[in-house]
């Protein structure tokens, strides 16, 4: 048999494959149409927010030319942080070649795939002018790489989301194929992504460490510090995910793996914590420049205390949720794993959204003191993006479980059928 | 050959709840998807539909423009003509566009004397004037602190001060774009919207710049400004002598910045701060001209500059006599 | 495990390996821009010594001072008279420092300038011009070359456009520029710089005051009752 037969009709059965697969992630339960409808309708929200506010100009955000990002960045830079931890997974699954991680990594992969999504649209509805979109784009656009750190993130972010489709996409077709995955077509990229991921999150914290205008960011710190935290929010929302699959589908993961993620969240949210309380003492030990800042986060500034319930908010629950998952319960009882995963899940979100973007505005650089706290439309807007993510997320979810409970298959001898004609 | 159709599979339907195996999924099941999908394409359409909105605001030409570096003397041209035809019909005023270019050999420099400064406010309300600012908000390119005497701590100072001025402990610090040598603005912006010319002035393209606001979070001067809404302009104050590269009528979600008025210092006029500041704390010029009031100054005065440890290299100096 | 701490320091290396070859771009980008700028100053010859032709022009007074009558002659006219109608017909009373210390005319008058006498600047002789230090008039229009005898710092410093305010053109070879006189600004008798309210001021959104810092005496206060 040669190959051009075998390529061509890998080229007509992939989008088949894509197709039929779509067509069954989306038959389900009234409580997944239920499911499906309050996501689409809270998009649909959000794509409303944004239209009014493309239209009406962004004064219908709450952002001020004193704290100029706001919710958005800070939504998208803990939405790297999911992307780059779903795949970490890959680390161990690969490298200790354990065969019941892999189940797991593709589930992190699916949520890398999703939270990639849900950053490029933070970012785009950031944007003062999208339709100026184009500009971005290198060879019609003007693209300034390699200065801009934005320009890195806008390649290493595409990059990734083309990798992790590439990659979930071959392992689901062969295993629907009912065939063995040939290494050479995706172990290369498994590495890349490992390497990928990290660089997705430096690159990310690079955005705004490289500012020397912001003491706040200017640390040498921020890097290790998101890659720290990303490695608890990722694999916590694995957990939460492959939970939510064992309850809806019951696509169950062996044991092992849960302890491995559990494993990984102690060792980095133990880190993290270090690494934050490294940055606290040598600031306000030494009362330096990047003092002002942290002060006003944790303690408010000249009577104004905008993020103080934020940050307090963000220890308490990380705090919680690390002592939560160091006890033996975090392994026995699933109800305690929930709990600690959502605890950090929400607690890195404040830690490293409104609580790394905003103090790095506040005080300005010219040490004026404007707050922020999001408007109603910006919240309208995150909520949708959320939504779209959790329309992704579930639709590549029900795809990878009806391939791997093989409710989506081809009969092995119709392929070889189809290829010996 | 092609002819790759998977079974659908008893397993398969088992999973499709309430359907009875065999049924054909592409004929109930399709209708009701299809409707359903169709439901929600139109809630989305209805959804987006202020953008039809802002979409009547951009036009076609508009959108396809090119960068400034790369438009040729006939587009200029075309485009300067269609953005005085806007101007007249959004706000009622006949103004000129020029497109100012460098003057060669020169390279601007400010020089504010902080020991006669006394916080009037006078520039800021002339920069408000002369580059067509919102009236709404009083926006303008200058910020003033007001510092204790003693420190250089901004963290001390406060911009919000009021009545009369000068206080007796009190230095008066004005803050604009310090058209810095290494521009940290410059280097973050994604689509080179913004840049610095010969003569020092970093500019912005407005028609180019995407509003990703990166140049704001990484300027240490608080010299950007981003246009949240359309300037509120009445005809009657409208400046009618404007320069593509800085007072012209900025779009909305655009940043902009101080040009140290180009359309005026790159035709050998003075910019509208440094004549409208009474105290003549203000000194402007061409630091390349060896017998330039500048150079004087940098030469026999106690010069400063604002966060020199950042290594911005600013083009804008304090000094005091 | 040297698996994957080998992995590890790859994945390091190359992550640092990128970032620094951006940082070096930096650094080029950086290195290239002063020397470009140094060319430009040996290249192109300064403009003002070859090609400026338009003036400096230094406002004057107009000169000299007339004094207004108060109130109205009978045939309800007001007028101003010259330094010279009272004081030649008057004694010169040269130590005589403040109004305070005279018993008609001048009496609002706020004095202070130091310690000098009126006779200081003003002429006993002529009374209609002033008077140098070494006790040569000098019309009143030439304030400047008065005022410089004591303030040669200010002086200095105007001559090379660091005091005063100023209009027009920074490239005299492009058009002309006008400068303030000294009493454009300061009042003779009493020349420190008057105190000025603020009248405008940007209206940032959630930028208000601080409650807690007390309110200036002033407009501002009148303006909230």
């Amino acid at each position: 048999m040669s190959s051009t037969p075998l390529k061509q009709s890998a080229i007509t059965s992939y989008p088949r494959f894509i197709g039929r697969a779509l067509w069954l992630a989306t038959e389900g339960s009234f409580a997944f149409y239920a499911w499906m409808t309050a996501l689409t309708a809270v998009s649909l929200v959000g794509a409303n927010a944004w239209a009014n506010q493309v239209a009406g100009g962004m004064i219908t955000t709450n952002m001020t030319d004193h704290v100029s990002w706001g919710l958005y960045i800070a939504n998208f830079t803990f939405c790297v942080g999911l992307a780059a931890g779903g795949v970490m997974m890959v680390i161990p699954a690969y490298l200790y070649d354990d065969e019941e991680m892999h189940k797991v990594v593709i589930i992190g992969e699916a949520v890398a795939i999703a939270a990639i999504v849900m950053c490029t649209l933070s970012v785009v509805v950031d944007l003062g002018r999208p339709d100026r979109f184009w500009h971005l784009i290198p060879g019609i656009g003007k693209f300034n790489w390699p200065i801009s750190m934005l320009t890195w993130d806008v390649i290493v972010l595409n990059g990734y989301l083309m990798i992790n489709l590439h990659v979930v996409g071959y392992l689901l077709y062969m295993r629907y194929l009912g065939r063995k995955p040939n290494g050479w077509w995706y172990l290369p990229f498994v590495f890349l992504s490992i390497f990928w991921a990290i660089s997705i999150h430096t690159v990310t914290a690079f955005l705004y460490c490289g500012l020397g205008g912001r003491p706040f960011w200017n640390s040498a710190l921020l890097a290790p510090r998101f890659l720290a935290s990303a490695f608890v929010s990722g694999p916590a929302f694995i957990i939460l995910v492959m939970r939510i699959l064992r309850v809806t589908t019951g696509y169950t993961a062996p044991l092992g793996p849960a302890r491995t993620l559990i494993q990984i969240i102690r060792v980095a949210m133990t880190i993290n914590l270090l690494m934050l309380v490294s940055e606290i003492f040598t600031v306000l030990y030494t009362g330096s420049a990047h003092a002002a800042p942290l002060n006003y986060l944790f303690f408010g500034d000249h009577g104004k205390t905008g993020l103080v319930p934020w940050i307090w908010t963000a220890i308490g629950m990380n705090l919680i949720g690390t002592a939560l998952f160091f006890t033996p319960a975090a392994l026995e009882r699933s109800q305690i794993r929930v709990l600690a995963c959502l605890l950090v899940i929400v607690g890195i979100w404040i830690e490293k959204g409104m609580g790394l973007i905003i103090p790095g505005f506040i005080p300005s650089t010219l040490h004026e003191i404007v707050e922020y706290s999001p408007s109603l439309l910006e919240w309208k807007v995150v909520a949708g993006i959320w939504g779209l993510g959790l329309i992704i997320l579930t639709l590549s979810l029900k795809l990878i479980v009806n391939v791997f409970t093989s409710r989506m298959h081809v009969e092995e001898n119709q392929i070889s059928e189809s290829l010996n004609h | 050959m092609t002819n790759i159709e998977p079974n659908q599979s008893a397993d398969s339907q088992a999973s499709t709840h309430g359907d009875s195996p065999g049924t054909d999924p592409f004929t109930r099941r399709a209708a009701i998807k299809g409707a359903f999908a169709t439901l929600g394409a139109a809630a989305f359409v209805a959804a987006v539909s202020p953008l039809r909105q802002a979409a009547k605001n951009t036009s076609a030409v508009e959108f396809m423009q090119q960068h400034y570096t790369e438009l040729s003397p006939e587009q200029k041209a075309t485009v300067i003509a269609r953005l005085e035809a806007e101007t007249k019909e959004k706000y009622g005023a006949d103004v000129t566009i020029a497109d100012d270019r460098p003057i060669p050999g020169t390279k601007f420099v400010y020089a504010i004397n902080l020991s006669v400064c006394n916080g009037n406010g006078k520039c800021v309300e002339a920069c408000h004037r002369e580059n067509n600012h919102d009236r709404s908000t009083n926006q303008s390119y200058i910020r003033v602190i007001e510092m204790p005497k003693g420190t250089m701590d901004m963290e001390k100072g406060s911009t919000t001060y009021a009545g009369v001025v000068p206080r007796e402990d009190k230095f008066y610090l004005p803050v604009q774009c310090q058209q810095c040598d290494e521009p940290p603005c410059v280097d973050v912006c994604p689509v080179k919207a913004t840049w610095k010319e010969e003569d020092g002035i970093v500019v912005v393209d407005y028609n180019w710049c995407i509003g990703c606001r990166y140049c704001e979070a990484a300027c240490p001067y608080h010299a950007r400004r981003f246009n949240w809404k359309q300037a509120e302009v009445p005809a009657d104050e409208i400046n009618p002598d404007q320069s593509y590269l800085s007072n012209r009528v900025r779009p909305v979600g655009v940043v902009e910045k101080c040009t140290y008025c180009l359309h005026r210092t790159r035709r050998g006029r003075l910019p509208a701060c440094l004549e409208a500041c009474p105290t003549g704390a203000r000194v402007f010029g061409n630091i390349l001209d060896k017998n330039s009031n500048i150079r004087w100054i940098l030469e026999n005065k106690r010069v400063y500059i604002l966060k020199e440890e950042l290594g911005t290299k600013p083009a804008f100096f304090y000094y005091f006599d | 495990m040297p698996r994957i701490v080998s992995l590890w320091f790859g994945i390091l290396l190359c992550v640092v390996a990128s970032a620094a070859l951006a940082a070096l771009w930096q650094v080029g980008t950086r290195a290239n821009t002063p020397t470009r700028d140094t060319e430009i100053a040996q290249e192109l010859p300064t403009g003002s010594e070859l090609s400026a032709h338009y003036p400096v022009i230094v406002r004057q007074p107009a000169a000299p001072p007339r004094i207004e009558l108060a109130g109205q002659d009978p045939q309800g006219r007001v007028g101003s008279v010259a330094c010279s109608t009272c004081h030649t017909v008057r004694p010169d009373n040269l130590e005589n420092k403040t109004s305070a210390t005279l018993d008609e005319f001048h009496q609002g008058m706020t004095f202070s300038h130091g310690t000098i006498a009126c006779y200081a600047c003003h002429n006993p002789q002529e009374s209609d011009s002033l008077r140098l230090a070494d006790g040569s008039s000098l019309p009143f229009t030439n304030v400047l070359t008065l005022c410089s005898q004591c303030h040669s710092k200010q002086a200095e410093s105007f001559a090379h456009g660091a005091h005063g305010g100023m209009n027009g053109h920074w490239d005299l070879s492009r058009g002309p520029q006008t400068k303030n006189n000294c009493v454009d600004c300061h009042d003779p008798h009493q020349p420190k710089y008057p105190k000025m309210i603020v009248g405008f001021k940007p209206k940032d959104r959630f930028n208000e005051p601080p409650k807690t810092e007390p309110q200036q005496a002033g407009t501002a206060d009148h303006d909230k009752h």
